[in-house]
């Protein structure tokens, strides 16, 4: 692009920021959904942990034994029980209960555990959510262990003198392990890259990486798309502004716009969820990079589409799967191994990563190269795509 | 002779089996106001896209200032300024905005550009808008500002699309003035109309039917290629003689005229001379007849309806 005249981009810079700044309802909704955004996304991710869910209670033993095990398993904040009246028998019916799970003692359980042959205790789960089911499914489990540990040192407190005579017999080093046995054994987890073990510290890069994503896109892919409906575009396109002057003209306000927004957001996440940033430089430009890549692929769906309503339908079609599959929000490692090859097309797949690579494994630059390179060509391609298009529609 | 501002050979554009524009070869001499007169869909507009750079001709050549419109189109565009037909300046901006945007586009210094914002807008009358917004201006005040646009980068050849289409006769009349202001500096203006007492204003008259060019010359040339005098007649009831008159075989076409019916034929005086021994309608009365020169309406309906017979040269 040689012979790119200053005067000339200023003046599409210029004109292009005027657009922004008299649409005051858009302008608005731009200062204004970001930080909310990022409470909101913010608050939601916070804590993944479920909690206060709704479930059953249904005792039809009611020994000392039960109540023990009722006990602990209230104390557990992973659910909020409700115990319906004796005879209830609608168990299996969640829906209709509006609970999630129920667990049931059946009648004779404390007999059957005093006999060594337990009764299982029956758990009715919602397995619409998979995960959710896992979880509760181990919470009862968890609490379960708890109660037959407490019930184990019951029965060794009151065994019978001669037993404990017995025991004494035995080599001492039996003995040692036989003790160990009854507790459980424990793996020493050390969090590394999370020492806070903050889901928003992993989701944070996801909000702001979405939110820009979904405001430069769809922002950028109405400017030439607008123009072309105005009839506007050939009154640009008689003047004697060569087509780089106008895609570089048309993308730099959208992008002091987009660093002002960028910087707000840190600064929510920074402040509010005192998330922090490591080696600000490198972000700033993996951000840099990054915002590039979505205004070029903005230009790119506005140069290609007739009327504004196309263009939004187009980045609408481009930000679905983007959602789902750039992993943003959950690790991309969950996805199969083909779906994969799809996220890496897109920006915020390597924004992501990048951003998490430096902010939370305080990786050196050579690891993430690989996105930034990505994130650079994507700019390049798109905007040489969106120039390329702007030469086919004089045609 | 002075070199001529556009020369169009043959330049053609077929839009797949539609043909816009066929064969159409001009030449334009700078300083002219030329009328380019057609129906719409006569390949008016895109001649003028064509002459933009704006669309690819599929046939032929054009240049402007010796100058390739399309191989030369970045350097053709300094060229010359161009009012599309439709409004196409930023509604959000206002009148001073536009008229700076476009010279910053066109790379007009900076301090030229303030003088000449400055003469553009006493010349359009629109000093006092200079702060309104392009959208909320009235249909007139749109055009002069779309004028005014065309013209800051000073250029000497302007391309105006129908500039007066839907306007009212006070804004018509100020956008033509200003049009005879700026070919007294030697500028050339190539202007579509349907208009037809505007093509009257212009210097030289082009018509255009089907994408063929069918006539070029003086608006007075035009009307001097008549064989004879129309002939208008008086006859009462108004309208059923109109269309019994339509029904003649020697008549090409009639046009209602303030109340008189002007007739298309062949040879009108023979016509008459039937119709006084004998005429041949009964209901209807011929109340008396006379005699007019052609005006530019006549030349355009004799053009585009094909009337041949009526025009010399022709061999009826």
């Amino acid at each position: 692009m040689k012979g790119m005249s200053m005067r000339a981009i200023a003046s599409v810079a210029y004109k292009e920021f005027l657009h922004i700044y008299r649409d005051r309802r858009v302008l608005l909704l731009l200062l204004i959904l970001p930080p909310l955004f990022t409470l909101l996304f913010g608050h939601a991710f916070e804590n993944t942990q479920l909690t206060d869910v709704p479930a059953l209670l249904i005792d039809r033993d009611n020994t000392p034994r039960t109540q023990r095990f009722i006990d602990i398993i209230s104390k557990d904040k992973t659910f909020r029980w409700s115990r319906p009246a004796p005879g209830f028998n609608r168990e299996s019916d969640l829906l209709a209960n509006g609970v999630k799970a129920s667990l049931v003692i059946p009648a004779g359980w404390s007999d059957s555990l005093s006999k060594g042959d337990p009764k299982p205790v029956p758990l009715y789960l919602d397995g619409s959510d998979t995960n959710t089911a896992a979880t509760l499914e181990g919470a009862v489990q968890l609490n379960l262990g708890k109660f037959q540990a407490g019930e184990r040192d019951l029965i060794v407190e009151n065994l019978p003198d001669d037993v404990i005579e017995l025991g004494k017999k035995l080599p001492i080093d039996i003995r040692k392990q036989f003790v160990s046995l009854m507790s459980a054994w424990s793996a020493e987890a050390k969090n590394l890259y999370n020492p806070k073990s903050r889901f928003i510290d992993y989701v944070f890069p996801g909000i702001i990486g979405l939110i820009l994503q979904l405001l430069t896109v769809t922002l950028m892919a109405c400017t030439i798309a607008r123009e072309r409906e105005s009839g506007t575009l050939y009154q640009l396109l008689v003047t004697s502004l060569k087509r780089g002057e106008i895609v570089v003209g048309k993308i730099l306000p959208y992008l002091v716009v987009s660093i002002v927004l960028i910087l707000v957001v840190i600064l929510v996440t920074l402040l509010h969820f005192q998330v922090a940033l490591y080696q600000p430089a490198a972000l700033g430009l993996i951000c840099l990079l990054f915002l590039l890549c979505s205004l070029g692929l903005g230009l790119l769906i506005s140069a290609f589409s007739r009327t504004q309503t196309q263009a939004i339908q187009f980045s609408v079609f481009f930000l679905l799967p983007v959602f789902v599959l750039s992993g943003a929000f959950a690790p991309l490692e969950q996805l199969p191994q083909t779906i994969r090859y799809i996220s890496e097309l897109f920006p915020l797949t390597h924004f992501c990563r990048a951003f998490r690579l430096v902010n939370m494994y305080h990786a050196a630059p050579p690891v993430y190269l690989a996105d930034l390179i990505v994130l650079f060509a994507g700019a390049i391609i798109t905007f040489l795509g969106a120039a390329f298009l702007l030469k086919r529609i004089e045609q | 002779m002075k070199e001529p501002a556009i020369v169009l050979k043959d330049l053609s554009k077929s839009f797949g089996s539609v043909h816009a524009v066929q064969n159409l070869s001009l030449t334009i001499a700078p300083g002219t106001i030329f009328g380019f007169l057609g129906a719409n869909g006569a390949g008016k507009t895109t001649t003028i896209r064509m002459l933009c750079g704006l669309t690819r001709p599929t046939g032929g050549t054009a240049a402007i200032a010796r100058h390739d419109v399309w191989r030369d189109r970045q350097m053709v565009r300094t060229q010359f300024g161009y009012v599309a037909q439709r409004f196409s300046l930023y509604r959000d901006l206002s009148v001073l905005e536009n008229l700076r945007f476009f010279g910053g586009a066109c790379r007009v210094p900076r301090v030229e550009l303030e003088r000449r914002i400055g003469r553009l807008l006493r010349l359009s009358d629109l000093e006092a808008k200079r702060d309104t917004e392009a959208g909320s201006l009235s249909g007139g005040m749109r055009q002069l500002l779309a004028l005014a646009c065309a013209l800051v980068h000073d250029p000497p050849l302007l391309f105006l699309d129908e500039p007066t289409s839907g306007l009212d006769p006070v804004h018509r009349q100020q956008i033509w003035n200003l049009l005879y202001d700026l070919t007294s500096e030697g500028k050339t203006i190539f202007v579509t109309t349907h208009y037809m007492d505007e093509a009257e204003r212009c210097t030289e008259v082009g018509f255009i039917d089907l994408g063929r060019l069918l006539a070029k010359a003086a608006p007075r040339q035009l009307k001097a290629s008549f064989k004879t005098r129309l002939l208008e007649i008086e006859a009462e009831p108004l309208m059923p003689a109109l269309v019994r008159l339509r029904g003649v075989p020697e008549v090409l076409g009639v046009a209602l005229r303030s109340g008189r019916l002007r007739l298309y034929a062949a040879d009108p005086e023979r016509l008459l001379e039937i119709w006084r021994k004998s005429w041949p309608f009964p209901d209807l009365k011929l109340l008396g007849e006379r005699w007019v020169e052609p005006d530019m309406e006549d030349v355009f309906t004799a053009y585009s309806q094909g009337y041949v017979a009526l025009l010399k040269g022709a061999n009826s």
